[in-house]
């Protein structure tokens, strides 16, 4: 052989993905340096979503910041608004009805159905499979229908208020949603069917993407992330809040760490979640649906505290600091997909791009969320 | 490691001051406070002990004329929840890095630079991560855009 | 022909073929997949089962701005992203119509406040804009209702009937 064909020179090449790409769920740009289709490098930019929440924080009063606590992560808005009321009525020291707190959990738990169904839909459409996300779009719609009865919103709820609840839950509400559930129950068979068993779907996801329990305690990844490399790891459980210490729930884990584990996590999630509001509605009490007494110019005292929830995709934390005035000092908000895709670039080294893209999207990332 | 052996162990920190808090009522069971040069070695004593870093944050005490850092560890094995703070003066903010033992925190270092213009000293690359490129203002600090 | 009808030499009129363009081109809109915030939700709602976008003929979404004639802005741009939406709008080839959906793409939105530092205030700082469709986000009718506002504005007629208010607000 030649000198010229033993020194084969290889070289490597700078590609870019997105910020507008159908793959990336959002605003999400990602410097690939590619060594034909197997990945040298992937770097992800992000801050093209940033929309200053934590700088809003500041300069909005507690309840004018409401709503925008469902645009973070607009897809779960419920457990954004979730933790950020809760860290606040820890601060104030208001303590919430029992009422409310049940509707909180069932409306939560319905926003997490919603979530993961939506994600299902749109992971299939990363793989290429465009029929399931009309099948899961359709029973989101259901969820959403009853949701919008309650809140009078179909995305971005503001409907939780410091000391409870803004409405009650009328029968209706109650008779819809164990219609709803009884019929989701039935059709979970038919995605395990159409997806799970799926020989396409089977070879794309199974021992693809391998996220390790280490990886994650390394870069702080929760959720269905952690879920899927084995750790049980839930907010719910390890930091219990609101009712979920009285209801009766499993914390699904599996540990192959592929996309193939996080996936069924979240199908595995789904189940418990109707288990969840089952129970939630079974137990609800009758009662005021709002503490007596709260100010409608909410002023903390001076004091800091934390408070995490355990949002559809991770656990979501919110840092309040009060000092005595109606506006918060500071707001940090702990995102779990800013997390989630940090280890991107460590785990995808070496990659092939399609599978780099399943990994991605296992992920389940809303990019508003990590750029805030 | 038990929360009794990492109090025990950060207060063998110098200059570390440890309380224990009610985590109903703060949302961390362990609040340390340590000089900003001890910031690795508390890092390190986190990492032995199998802590998760889940957020690193700044807050800017413009009345006091410093920036106080906040790193946020959690345990996944007993949801432990421990938070390290540290103070540095506002003019010339600068802490050294602990993305070599955390490698989470190197994004959460690079948005605490974007948001106080706090310098990570060892960081491998501390430019823009949610602030365009080419930013030079530092938005969450109290007296930007005055 | 008399003296005001003359046609220039060498101009070819088409009358009749503007309208059947037209026509073609409003019932064949192919979007541009380009949701950036929450309002991206409910444009795929919209192109979902129920609301099916498709039943007028918007059922396209192309990801290369070359292959689309409809951009629906959907969510919030701000100061990073805005050289970007600028290179794909220049991208997409004439004809090309923009729809501004949700408060944020119409003036910024809720993300508006005296000394912010990262929003652009609405869309049509940075290219022209054909119609508004407001909410945050809207609903998937309110989509369609915009994108039938589109169809009347490339054909002169509405293709549907405006559909009155079925249920009487009492005050």
């Amino acid at each position: 052989m030649s000198l010229e064909a033993q020194t084969i020179h290889r070289e490597t090449f700078v590609i870019n993905l997105g910020p507008q790409h159908p793959a990336t769920h959002g605003v999400l740009r990602i410097k690939l340096t590619m060594d034909g289709e197997y990945i040298y490098d992937a770097e992800p930019v992000i801050g093209y979503g940033h929309r200053m929440h934590e700088k809003m924080g500041e300069n909005r009063t507690y309840a004018k910041y409401l709503p925008n606590t469902a645009r973070m992560d607009y897809v779960a808005a419920m457990f954004n608004t979730h933790g950020y009321v809760c860290a606040v009525e820890r601060l104030a020291g208001i303590t919430v009805p029992e009422r409310a707190e049940y509707i909180r959990v069932i409306t939560a738990e319905l926003n997490r159905l919603a979530s993961h169904l939506l994600w299902a839909g749109a992971f299939l459409i990363d793989l290429g499979g465009f029929t399931p996300l009309l099948y899961t779009f359709d029973d989101r719609e259901q969820i959403l229908d009853l949701l919008e009865s309650v809140t009078g919103a179909r995305l971005t709820f503001c409907y939780y208020r410091f000391g409870g609840v803004c409405n009650d839950v009328d029968d209706e509400f109650v008779a819809g949603t164990r219609q709803f559930i009884s019929r989701l129950r039935s059709r979970m068979p038919m995605y395990h069917a159409l997806v799970t068993k799926n020989i396409i779907f089977r070879k794309r996801c199974e021992g693809i993407g391998p996220i390790t329990a280490a990886d994650c305690r390394r870069y702080g990844a929760t959720g269905p992330v952690l879920r899927g490399a084995g750790v049980a790891y839930d907010v719910r459980k390890a930091e219990p809040y609101s009712i979920y210490p009285k209801l009766d729930f499993n914390v699904p884990v599996y540990p192959e760490s592929d996309c193939m584990a996080r996936y069924l996590v979240r199908m595995d999630e789904i189940v418990e979640s109707m288990r969840i509001i089952e129970q939630a509605l079974d137990q609800m009490p009758a009662g005021p649906v709002m503490a007596e007494k709260v100010p409608k110019f909410l002023k903390p005292p001076k004091g800091e505290c934390y408070f995490n929830v355990e949002s559809a995709r991770g656990s979501f934390g919110v840092r309040a600091i009060s000092d005595g005035t109606d506006k918060a000092y500071r707001l940090k908000l702990r995102s779990p997909c800013f997390s989630n895709l940090s280890l991107f670039q460590e785990c995808s080294r070496g990659m092939l791009l399609a599978d780099a893209l399943a990994l991605l999207g296992s992920l389940d990332l809303v990019i508003p969320d990590i750029d805030r | 490691m038990t929360i009794l052996d990492i109090q025990t162990r950060f207060q063998a920190i110098h200059g570390a001051a440890v309380t224990e808090t009610a985590h109903s009522k703060h949302g961390v069971h362990l609040d340390v406070t340590v000089t900003p040069d001890r910031i690795p070695d508390s890092a390190r004593l986190m990492e032995e002990a199998q802590y998760t870093l889940e957020a690193i944050t700044g807050v800017d005490w413009l009345t006091e004329k410093q920036i106080e850092i906040l790193y946020d560890y959690t345990s996944y094995a007993s949801g432990t929840r421990i938070a390290v703070r540290t103070r540095v003066p506002r003019d010339n903010p600068e802490v050294a890095t602990i993305c070599t033992l955390h490698p989470g925190a190197n994004w959460h270092e690079r948005e605490t630079h974007d948001f106080f213009g706090v310098k990570f000293a060892g960081h491998p690359e501390l430019t823009p991560l949610l602030l365009p490129e080419d930013a030079d203002f530092h938005p969450l600090r109290k007296d930007y855009g005055t | 022909m008399d003296e005001q009808t003359q046609v220039p030499p060498g101009l070819i009129h088409f009358a009749l073929m503007d309208d059947v363009l037209n026509l073609a081109r409003a019932n064949s809109l192919w979007p541009m997949t380009f949701g950036l915030a929450c309002c991206a939700i409910e444009m795929m709602a919209t192109g979902a089962a129920r609301f099916d976008m498709a039943r007028f003929g918007c059922e396209v979404f192309r990801p290369s701005p070359r292959q689309c004639d409809l951009m629906i802005v959907c969510g919030t741009i701000n100061k990073k992203m805005a050289p970007a939406v600028a290179t794909l709008y220049d991208q997409m080839p004439e004809p090309k119509w923009v729809i501004a959906m949700g408060n944020c793409a119409i003036s910024g939105g809720p993300f508006v406040f005296p000394g912010q530092y990262s929003v652009v205030e609405g869309v049509d700082k940075i290219f022209p804009v054909d119609v508004y469709i407001p909410g945050c986000p809207p609903r998937p009718e309110a989509l369609i209702e915009g994108i039938l506002e589109l169809e009347k504005k490339l054909t002169g007629k509405r293709r549907w009937p405006v559909a009155p208010p079925q249920v009487q607000v009492t005050a």
